[in-house]
């Protein structure tokens, strides 16, 4: 009995001192985040393994992610990488959309390649988590830009890529049109996501109208398209563009959905986060939206960004880096946004590439060129 | 350890089998009467579940057969569903591991010496009812006249050939033919499946799914074809092998093979790590070697009859040394790897086990070899994680798709059945300590959801590692989820421990065994052959569970093909499709693992007593 018993306390003892030393605080690194694919309980503790990684974390807690992303050579930008147009998987494992694309872009402004971008697939709840923990440099996740988002936790929004707004979708064998009023649901049974803002939109909606509607709730929208479809649902509703691609991809033959009310009864403006505080950075992301949006606006695409460079337009020659400093000062090369509209392209050309194929045009919505009458405006380049 | 329950001598258990009455063989049609129309009230049941099943399979062909299902949004996303985004210029290295594993098995098969006979009536009933189904599905299913027509006359020509050929039998008919030549006929029929069948190719050309005519690809026919090939080949060499080598040590190889041998496949085949050769040799391997050989040495020494308490006393003072580097590692004086001071610990607690393997050179031999073994594999595994991957991955995880489900599946089975043990000696041991810190951690995790305890290990583990020391997503997953599951098992463990009746505890107390002798030797294989089914199911449901790792971001088969696939411009809301396809895939794996578990309950007589 003694023997086993002293047996019992060695045991003990030793588990007690991996505890002490697993709460204690080792200065040396020991991870290795190129090989975060399992448990990682060893890496040299030589001084120059040490610097590739525990200099990381150090950088972007102290504020440089700039120098961080640079040093690492890949830019970790957050998609959702199961959301129609904005970020989706292609059947070859590449990630499309138009969210994804403002990624390659911010690469392709600090690295130089539109293709160093490591894309890390959140939900929705674990989004902001990431970005607070540096997880990811900057998150492309088609997140609505709230005051409490903005303030409550430690991030920022940066300009918006994608004004959304909510609308409702029916069938115009009930009687409804693309001009039709939100008041005339009344008495409509209204399907739509449970537990989003789109829900308390509605509902809220609703009673200020002083209208009475059947709200029914299902887990995911392709659930409540798929009971819109078998005549469940009188009414869907959720952000137009998510109406718009399944109007342009399920709408049966013979049965005519229509999108209304024309103004969105809700603003949901989407765009880049990134972590708080750190101003270098959020003025890379800021400007690589704002250089796509400028070439937009002086009409310079990718094939013709070669000619711009040695152009007239003087805005568009500072942009591309053929003179001035305006790049360099911001702590990227010369030819950082050269890159990124030769590359990825200006902001009507992301837009049509990922939007268009999903039924969703630029003309006549808020996301039109701001002299155009939308909401698309970049400060100038000077 | 693990393979106590499959070691078991067969003979004895097919002894058992073969004094089962033999039954007397009917035509189908004297059986349907015998079981389906033998009274009114049998007669009303047959018709009226019949009848059900009927609508609820018409219910199914419905969803299959569904004009709007776009079945292309399965076939173009194939390897997306599989591996999700794995690099198709390495893909090469999926199919290895696929090879790898198919031979595997094969040589399994042959080391266990499992080759039953397909007795040819039994293969033919099969038949029939495949045609009757075929016919059934032609009635039911909602497409048009051509197909249904043709698959109705399929159906029938191959039932009624089928059908006479075992009316044609004559009574007590025992022909049967072999596992080889069954393996023979799949394999050609499988060749000539992806040869001749022209299925089409899916490919994804301006966004818009077209069907190429023809066969499936030509690469993917070669490397399939490669697949059989290897297969074939692998169970033929297992017969050689089986015939030359050994029984027992070839058995041993295989169990150890398939414990050890998807690691290495993950980590060293899919994985590919860019190991710096120079840092290995110099750093890595002479590590490896002194703790492994100087280890080795060591325990072989404290295990010597006599040096019992020389061993306790090294034990105790090396745990002490390692104590000592973790502190002088906190306070920054002295700075090590984090692998050596894993090692020191380790090293100390098995020498306080030294005493326990004491006993003649071979056993303590054995004893050493384990250690030598245990740091060999141990040290190349840390070595492997630790090193940045060549792929060119632009995602967070090499593992994706189905390849995470099993891989996850696979070692949260194999990790939390050692746990499992101890936990379930633990509770039904006679020491209060162990009996109550195992009985509050089983109960305590029984009462949390699984989804806690992922969140949990995604979230908050790193929090609580050394500063510098991380894990994974996945690596955190894996070790929630083996926390998680080793408490279900050891229940599982505990009900077959407690099948074993007191009179065997006695009988190898008299014989003089050693308490660990006895749980090994006597209580532990008794009780896991009578936990085989519960097992089993266990190992299903967690299978399936991993599914569950999605809610952390990895994108599993289930969320790619509820979430993903919907969200391809080409396949907006497209998920019914893919989601009846991953069904299909889990229910095949599934069905597998019950039918492999039917089996050895049978040949170890499991219920026969």
């Amino acid at each position: 009995m003694s023997s086993s018993l002293s047996k019992l306390l060695a045991l003990l003892f030793a588990f007690a001192l991996v505890g002490a030393a697993c709460g204690g605080s080792s200065d040396e690194a020991t991870d290795d985040s190129g090989g975060d694919d399992a448990a990682q309980t060893d890496d040299a503790a030589t001084d120059d393994s040490a610097a590739d990684d525990g200099d990381t974390v150090d950088l972007t807690q102290g504020g440089g992610v700039l120098a961080a992303v640079q040093a690492r050579g890949t830019l970790n930008c957050g998609v959702s990488g199961a959301a129609v147009a904005f970020s989706f998987v292609e059947a070859d494992g590449s990630v499309n959309g138009i969210d994804a694309d403002y990624c390659r872009a911010v690469a392709a402004a600090v690295l130089g390649d539109s293709e160093a971008v490591n894309f890390t697939n959140l939900t929705a709840a674990e989004r902001f988590a990431a970005v607070q923990a540096g997880e990811v440099d900057v998150l492309m996740r088609n997140s609505t830009w709230t005051q409490s988002r903005d303030t409550e936790v430690g991030m920022d929004f940066g300009p918006t890529t994608y004004y959304d707004g909510q609308q409702l979708m029916a069938r115009a064998a009930d009687g409804f049109s693309n001009s039709s009023e939100v008041a005339e649901i009344d008495g409509a049974v209204v399907c739509t996501n449970a537990g989003t803002t789109t829900e308390t939109n509605v509902s809220e909606l609703a009673g200020e109208l002083g209208i009475a509607i059947t709200l029914q709730t299902f887990e995911d929208y392709n659930q409540v398209v798929d009971a819109f479809i078998a005549g469940t649902c009188d009414v869907i509703t959720t952000d137009g563009s998510g109406l718009v691609g399944r109007k342009a991809q399920q709408q049966p033959e013979g049965e005519e959905w229509v999108i209304f009310p024309a103004a969105p009864f809700s603003k949901e403006p989407l765009g880049p986060v990134y972590a708080q505080n750190d101003s270098q950075w959020a003025d890379v992301v800021n400007w690589v939206v704002y250089a796509t949006v400028i070439a937009d606006e002086s009409g310079v695409t990718s094939s013709t960004v070669d000619d711009a460079l040695t152009g007239d337009n003087a805005e568009m020659v500072r942009l591309l880096g053929g003179e001035g400093e305006l790049q360099t000062k911001m702590g990227l090369s010369a030819d950082a946004f050269y890159n990124v509209i030769s590359q990825v392209g200006n902001y009507d050309e992301i837009f049509a590439r990922n939007l268009n194929p999903v039924g969703l045009e630029r003309a006549g919505s808020a996301n039109a060129r701001w002299n155009e009458g939308g909401l698309i405006y970049a400060p100038p380049a000077r | 350890m693990t393979d106590l329950s499959i070691s078991h001598d067969l003979t004895e258990a097919l002894a058992e089998t073969s004094l089962a009455p033999k039954q007397a063989a009917h035509s189908p049609q004297e059986w349907a009467k015998q079981n389906l129309f033998s009274s009114v009230s049998n007669t009303i049941q047959t018709l009226l579940f019949g009848f059900i099943l009927v609508l609820i399979l018409q219910w199914i062909l419905g969803l299959i057969f569904a004009d709007e299902r776009d079945w292309h949004a399965v076939t173009t996303n194939m390897r997306l569903l599989f591996t999700n985004n794995y690099p198709a210029s390495q893909y090469g290295r999926i199919w290895f591991t696929f090879g790898a594993l198919l031979s595997t098995a094969m040589l399994t098969v042959a080391a266990f010496r499992y080759f039953p006979t397909f007795t040819v009536r039994k293969i033919l009933i099969n038949i029939t009812g495949t045609g009757a189904f075929i016919a059934l599905v032609g009635a039911l299913a909602p497409i048009s006249t051509t197909p249904r027509l043709v698959m109705l006359a399929v159906g029938a020509v191959i039932m009624a050939a089928a059908g006479m050929a075992v009316n044609n039998r004559p009574d007590g008919d025992e022909a049967a033919v072999s596992l080889t030549a069954v393996l023979l006929v799949v394999a050609a029929a499988v060749l000539a499946t992806i040869w001749f069948v022209p299925f089409g190719n899916d490919r994804l050309i301006n966004l818009e799914a077209v069907l190429e005519p023809g066969t499936i690809l030509l690469e993917t026919k070669l490397w399939l074809s490669l697949m059989v090939g290897v297969t074939v080949v692998a169970y033929f060499a297992g017969r050689a092998l089986a015939g030359v080598l050994p029984e027992s040590p070839f058995k041993q190889a295989m169990v150890g093979w398939w414990i050890l041998g998807p690691a290495f496949l993950i980590f060293l085949v899919i994985r590919d790590p860019a190991f710096d050769y120079g840092y290995v040799f110099t750093v890595d391997i002479p590590i490896a070697l002194v703790f492994g050989l100087g280890g080795g040495a060591l325990l072989y020494f404290l295990a010597r009859p006599g040096n019992e308490a020389l061993a306790r006393a090294v034990g105790v003072g090396i745990l002490a040394v390692c104590a000592l580097t973790f502190i002088l590692g906190a306070t920054g004086s002295v700075s090590m790897l984090q692998k050596i001071r894993l090692t020191i610990l380790a090293l100390g607690l098995v020498a306080l086990l030294a005493p326990t393997f004491s006993g003649e050179p071979r056993v303590r031999r054995n004893f050493a070899y384990a250690w030598i073994g245990a740091i060999a594999i141990s040290h190349w595994l840390i070595t492997a994680i630790n090193t940045p991957s060549t792929l060119e991955l632009r995602a967070d995880s090499f593992l994706g798709g189905f390849m995470i489900s099993i891989t996850l599946g696979y070692y949260v089975m194999l990790a939390s059945f050692p746990m499992g043990v101890l936990m379930s000696l633990a509770r039904t041991s006679k020491m209060p300590l162990f009996r109550v810190m195992s009985t509050i951690y089983i109960e305590s995790v029984r009462g949390i959801p699984l989804i806690v305890i992922l969140f949990f290990f995604d979230n908050l583990l790193n929090l609580f590692l050394p500063n510098g020391m991380s894990v994974s997503k996945i690596a955190g997953v894996f070790i929630g989820y083996t926390l998680f599951s080793a408490a279900y098992m050891a229940e599982n463990i505990r009900g077959g421990l407690q099948s074993v009746r007191s009179g065997q505890f006695e009988a190898s107390d008299a014989l003089g065994l050693t308490t660990l002798q006895r749980t090994v030797f006597i209580i532990l294989p008794q009780a896991l052959r009578v936990s085989i089914p519960n097992l089993v199911g266990q190992a299903i449901a967690t299978f399936k569970e991993t599914s569950l790792v999605s809610i952390i971001g990895a994108f599993d088969i289930l969320y790619i093909a509820r979430n993903v696939v919907p969200g391809q411009t080409a396949f907006i809301g497209h998920s019914i499709a893919p989601m009846l396809f991953v069904s299909l895939v889990y229910w095949i794996f599934a069905y597998s693992m019950s039918r492999a578990s039917r089996t050895l309950e049978t040949k170890l007589g499991v219920g026969a007593r």
